[in-house]
């Protein structure tokens, strides 16, 4: 039986360690939202005015704001606790008192993740009000109720297919020690390949068909389309069947690496 | 109950030559040690019982307390506490048991030590009035009622060490292993966290392992006691026998009105250790104790003489220090 009570606590306790300390909220949601967008703006900026164009591939300069104020936020959202979360509890052994404990670790750590993609939800809410305080009739970001709740969902799923993906190297920390620039190299990959950097209509066509076989778009252009592109239903939950696919894949993975890897545990530190 | 069988831990450790060349060398080439860090184990628990595990940094205390929990697999050999592979990490086993590191925080820092038992109350699924009465006993006990609200990071060290005991004893475990849990604490904290553990355990009667390096906390809370040294048990028996079996001398201690020149009393009868210009100690061969006494009476003017069994504690500590 699951332990709803559990799950709950856990995912409070989170948030609330996340939103301990106010200035760390702030400073974190002001740093993250605008350096990205300011370094975005003037490169697009740039771009635009050498080609002369209005629009490029799709995307017309107000299009590229709109893109560069949300997609860094969804790559905070869709990579929860960050990178190290897991590997410096092997490393440091911080990880022995989850396993003192009669519950699932791969659950728990689950649930933390959700708490800090949740904070950083809010923060992305904050983001969509002041664009819309500051566009006015301007702005180009318009959704209905029901298109808003999928964007939501979507943003748990992608969250949880990249956890599984990142847990497989996490878990490296059973041999390696200290797994920080493969969780650097991962994060730059998926943002590469996902979208984040350039969107992926500037890919030429042959790249985007092989990226869509993927899980990297699923990751960042998924949740942007569906927040500002017209829905459609058919589409989105069968994006939502492939995103569960992948991270199946990937946390069976996950548990095989686990399983090899928890004999290697010394539990130093203590 | 606990049953440990042949019980052995061996890990692969890397070993990096001294240097920035050693450093550049092990980037390519690695050498591999094996230590064992325990060898051969066996040890029986009967329910409430309390044992005391000492030894040297590195003699395979933790390794062991590790493996009875369930953290780190045996390399060979078996273990069963209350019926359990602690190794599967069943859930029934876990919610058991109980390990407080002296030296790793389980609580959570950021928050007070209260919305850390919340959880754990969740985790543990402790029914809401238990867990009252259980929180409210356990804090009245340590004195630490007033801090539970409190950030477990602005605790001092010996607030921080209650609050962590009430965390790891809130389920009312049947086992309980206690990895240090007076390290670093002074001594009013030390005594505060040993009179609890003294009480505590007549009360619920945990079977309980005690590994500590301060002697005071082995000689008050256990009668049996396992010595380990390089991984191996070199003595195992009750603390008392500690004295006839490793105890080659008694002391005698005397004042007297003049100082005893160590340099003019016989070797043979005993080393002479000075306290102060009137009290001496000296360390004189069991069979030799009754001649050594009537030495010093008939050739210094005693006021007051006692003999003595040599303090446990430096037996130990004597015990460990051999062949190093």
């Amino acid at each position: 039986m699951i332990n709803f009570a559990w799950l709950r606590s856990i995912f409070t306790m989170e948030l609330r360690q996340i939103i301990t300390y106010r200035a760390d909220f702030w400073v974190n949601f002001v740093g993250n939202a605008s350096i990205t967008f300011i370094l975005a703006y003037f490169l697009w900026a740039g771009i635009f005015e050498a080609n002369q164009a209005e629009s490029m591939n799709g995307f017309t300069m107000k299009d590229i704001i709109l893109y560069y104020l949300i997609v860094p936020q969804l790559m905070r959202i869709q990579q929860g606790s960050g990178i190290g979360n897991i590997s410096r509890e092997i490393y440091d052994g911080g990880l022995t008192k989850y396993l003192l404990y009669p519950v699932n670790y791969y659950v728990h750590k689950i649930i933390v993740y959700f708490a800090h993609t949740t904070f950083y939800i809010l923060q992305l809410f904050l983001i969509i009000f002041l664009y819309w305080t500051f566009t006015g009739e301007e702005g180009v970001l318009q959704f209905s109720a029901l298109q808003f709740f999928l964007f939501l969902l979507s943003l748990y799923f992608i969250a949880l297919l990249y956890f599984s993906m990142s847990s497989i190297s996490e878990f490296i920390a059973f041999w390696a020690d200290n797994i920080w620039s493969l969780g650097v190299i991962i994060r730059f990959v998926v943002s590469f390949l996902g979208g984040a950097l350039i969107p992926l209509t500037f890919f030429p066509q042959w790249a985007q068909a092989i990226l869509y076989k993927t899980p990297f778009p699923y990751l960042i252009t998924f949740p942007f389309d569906v927040l500002t592109k017209p829905l459609i239903i058919e589409k989105y939950f069968e994006n939502l069947i492939i995103i569960t696919f992948w991270t199946a894949i990937f946390m069976t993975m996950s548990y095989f690496v686990w399983n090899k890897g928890k004999y290697k545990y010394s539990g130093v530190g203590i | 109950m606990i049953e440990v069988k042949n019980l052995s831990k061996n890990f692969k450790v890397h070993k990096k030559k001294e240097g920035l060349k050693g450093s550049i060398r092990s980037l390519i080439k690695r050498d591999y040690i094996i230590k064992e860090a325990v060898k051969d184990l066996n040890l029986t628990l009967a329910d409430g019982e309390i044992l005391g595990l000492i030894g040297a940094n590195g003699a395979g205390k933790t390794t062991l307390t590790k493996m009875l929990a369930g953290i780190i697999h045996p390399s060979e050999g078996s273990v069963s506490v209350l019926g359990f592979d602690p190794w599967k990490r069943e859930n029934a086993y876990r919610s058991q048991m109980s390990l407080i590191m002296g030296q790793k925080a389980q609580l959570w820092w950021d928050l007070p030590a209260m919305d850390g038992y919340l959880l754990l109350k969740e985790i543990y699924q402790i029914p809401v009035q238990e867990f009252k009465e259980r929180v409210e006993f356990l804090s009245k006990s340590l004195g630490i009622d007033k801090e539970l609200n409190v950030q477990v990071r602005r605790l001092s060290l010996g607030e921080r060490m209650k609050v962590e005991l009430i965390a790891a004893l809130l389920h009312n475990p049947k086992v309980v292993f206690l990895d240090e849990p007076t390290i670093g604490l002074d001594l009013t904290a030390q005594k505060a966290v040993r009179t609890f553990i003294k009480n505590y355990r007549k009360e619920f009667n945990p079977i309980m392992i005690l590994t500590s390096h301060y002697m005071e906390d082995i000689e008050e809370l256990c009668e049996r006691v396992v010595i380990m040294k390089e991984g191996q048990f070199i003595f195992d028996g009750n603390i008392k026998e500690i004295q006839t079996k490793f105890a080659k001398k008694k002391m005698i201690k005397v004042q007297t009105s003049q100082t005893i020149d160590p340099n003019e009393f016989p070797a043979e009868l005993g080393d002479v250790k000075i306290i102060n210009k009137h009290e001496q100690c000296v360390y004189s061969p069991r069979e030799k104790t009754m001649q050594a006494a009537s030495h010093i009476l008939n050739h210094y003017e005693v006021q007051d003489l006692t003999i003595q069994e040599e303090e446990i504690g430096d037996l130990i500590e004597s015990i460990m220090r051999q062949n190093d």
